[in-house]
């Protein structure tokens, strides 16, 4: 009984604040503030559920009114080429493009990366070096996109261009943008792998270690795969927020919405498509206002299916130890 | 794993957050207007007299509100004289809507609601007749000019110089590579970085080079559209195969970098824009009427400062001055729509 459990944990504190008086209404006596502040904290989750309701009601009404439109094929919406709604394009399809690509080109850098220094910290690395790496780490997560954005776009563009040429590396690309949102995500895919391989018990080390496994085979061939399941679930939501990340393609990865697949081209993602068009005088009723919805609804499809399969593999994947 | 499950979905929340607001975000619709209440002392501002220059306004004695909407072009100019002439003592409040020179002169004309309406054009002879049709009878009022300047990046050392017709395929789908447009220059894909299609310059553009089709203008290979001038500076100066165009003001702030090409031999200049031999110049316009001017006098007193001070601010904006004649034709049409 959870209400039990309550109980007997603040037992000690209302011990130690009333000496001893407490001890017979111990689990009985009312408490009014106890009530308060579980009705505040209650009112807290329900704001955060009711902002995501909202959310969710306001991009699927706004899409209806943009998928009911006569000018919007559905079928046209998912496999057209061209997104020009100024001229009733309405083709998804280079959006998503440009949004995978930049997401890829994120992982490509921030999975080996990632899972090198998530190894390191949790198998490797002296308490001391941890204390130090790790908070410098996370600082690199609390950098706000928008630097990361000009970083790109001031600093890694022209480095891509001066290894590949200015001929072959477009001012605004992919490229650059979904590399540093690889260094973006790093360490969301370091810190919360490292928590996966952490929580790995210590016995299954010892065992490993007992049966002659050098320390690099104890970490990837015990200890990586007994926190499979925690790391496969810090990707995909690493590959969500990739997904999501507006400031860094908005700024660097282009402003045309072209279909390509080479990453040293312009494109423009999803979310920097959202944001370009929003940034202008559109009037309300415009088919173009409601295609950005449109848009947002099949990014927060993309996003939750993402949630669910990462929570899906956490279930079905989990090691259950102790 | 309890751990990893509690972060994750925190993490989905915050991803779910911060997507929100982008989508939601609704269009911007810059307005000037201030909460002010208008001060004591109501007097008529303006009083027509009989020689040819208009009165001098003092802005501190003119109360009543004033609404004005239309082109995004006219409106950084606009918002700068109301904010100046909320500086020198007007209490009352200035709404100024940047909804595009069509929607403005619809709001001003078929549901009269305006009292100015902003143009980067000149009104058509429909737009006339719809307000004729509610009893108005618009009063044109020349602000200024704008110019459009072509760019290429300085490293750009093939082109100078080009024609309309070159424009047309420079910024459509008539042409993919440099070459294609006129054979001496090299074969390399034109790098195109064009304003936003909700930008009354896109409009113009299409308008004037391209025979008014979008579509051919949309449809072009290499192209990055943008309603931030800055980001198409940046591009253009990337390459030496790209070009884009945009306000002449953005192109002044980056003339160290930046070539403005010649069209049909015209180079944009204050001389070739004033004399109108400037290709890609328009002008920019204020309409009212006679009896919005006689019956609310914060809107005479608002443009007849307007048309007092628009030449010290004009250049700030990034336009150029309208010629003397065409300013002082502007006084006169509105003296005169005061004193009958």
């Amino acid at each position: 009984m959870p209400n039990h459990a309550i109980e007997i944990t603040s037992g000690p504190r209302l011990l130690d604040a009333t000496q001893g008086v407490a001890r017979t209404s111990l689990g009985r006596r009312r408490r009014p503030a106890e009530g308060l502040i579980q009705g505040f904290l209650f009112v807290c989750g329900a704001i955060s559920i009711l902002t995501t309701v909202g959310i969710v009601f306001v991009l699927g009404k706004e899409s209806l009114l943009f998928f009911a439109s006569p000018e919007v094929d559905l079928a046209r919406f998912f496999t057209g080429t061209t997104w020009q709604p100024a001229i009733g394009q309405f083709g998804i399809l280079p959006l998503i493009n440009a949004t995978l690509m930049t997401s890829m080109m994120a992982m490509v850098v921030a999975i080996p990366l990632g899972l090198c220094v998530a190894v390191y910290l949790s198998e490797y690395a002296s308490l001391r070096a941890r204390g130090i790496l790790k908070p410098i780490l996370e600082v690199l997560a609390g950098v706000p996109t928008v630097v990361y954005g000009y970083f790109a776009l001031s600093a890694m563009t022209p480095l891509l261009r001066s290894i590949l040429g200015p001929n072959t590396v477009d001012i605004y690309n992919t490229a650059s943008a979904g590399i540093v949102m690889g260094i973006l995500i790093l360490p969301l895919v370091s810190s919360m792998s490292e928590d996966a391989l952490s929580a790995v018990p210590r016995s299954l080390r010892e065992a490993a270690y007992g049966l002659g496994a050098t320390k690099l085979e104890t970490a990837l061939k015990v200890v990586l795969p007994a926190a499979l399941s925690g790391i496969a679930a810090a990707l995909i939501v690493a590959i969500s927020r990739a997904v999501g990340e507006t400031m860094i393609v908005a700024i660097a990865a282009g402003a045309g919405p072209n279909l390509t697949l080479n990453p040293f081209k312009a494109a423009e993602t999803m979310t920097g498509h959202i944001v370009r068009i929003s940034g202008g005088d559109l009037s309300y009723d415009s088919i173009d206002y409601n295609s950005i919805f449109a848009i947002g609804l099949m990014l927060f499809l993309i996003t939750l299916g993402l949630n669910v399969l990462s929570r899906q593999i956490v279930r079905r994947f989990r090691e259950v130890y102790d | 794993m309890r751990r990893i499950l509690v972060s994750a979905l925190l993490l989905i929340a915050v991803i779910a957050t911060a997507c929100a607001p982008a989508t939601v975000a609704p269009a911007a619709q810059p307005a000037v207007t201030s909460t002010a209440v208008p001060a004591a002392a109501p007097t008529s501002a303006t009083a027509p007299q009989g020689n040819s220059e208009l009165p001098e306004v003092n802005p501190l004695e003119v109360k009543g509100d004033i609404i004005a909407a239309g082109s995004s072009t006219v409106f950084p100019l606009s918002e700068r004289m109301a904010v100046r002439f909320k500086d020198e003592g007007y209490s009352g409040n200035i709404t100024i809507d940047s909804i595009g020179s069509g929607a403005g002169l619809e709001r001003f004309c078929k549901a009269g609601e305006t009292d100015i309406a902003n143009a980067s054009r000149a009104i058509k002879s429909s737009e006339v007749e719809s307000c004729q049709f509610i009893g108005r009878e618009p009063v044109e009022i020349r602000v200024g000019t704008d110019a459009l300047a072509v760019v290429v990046s300085k490293q750009n050392t093939f082109v100078q110089s080009v024609t309309r017709e070159q424009l047309a395929k420079l910024f459509s789908d008539a042409a993919t590579k440099w070459s294609d447009v006129d054979p001496s220059w090299p074969n390399e894909n034109i790098l195109r970085f064009i304003p936003g299609t909700d930008s009354g310059t896109f409009d113009y553009f299409v308008e004037d080079i391209l025979g008014k089709d979008k579509a051919r203008a949309l449809s072009a290979a290499n192209q990055q559209l943008s309603e931030d001038d800055n980001v198409l500076v940046q591009g253009v100066l990337g390459s030496p195969y790209a070009i884009g165009y945009f306000g002449y003001a953005y192109y002044a702030e980056n003339a160290d970098k930046l070539n403005a090409l010649s069209i049909e031999g015209v180079a944009p200049t204050a001389e070739t824009v004033d004399q109108g031999t400037y290709p890609l110049a328009r002008p920019l316009f204020m309409y009212t009427t006679a009896k919005i001017l006689q019956e609310k006098p914060q809107v005479a007193a608002f443009v007849s400062f307007y048309l007092a001070h628009v030449n010290e601010e004009i250049t700030a904006v990034g336009y150029f001055p309208a010629s003397e004649a065409d300013l002082s034709a502007a006084r006169q049409a509105v003296l005169a729509a005061l004193s009958n």
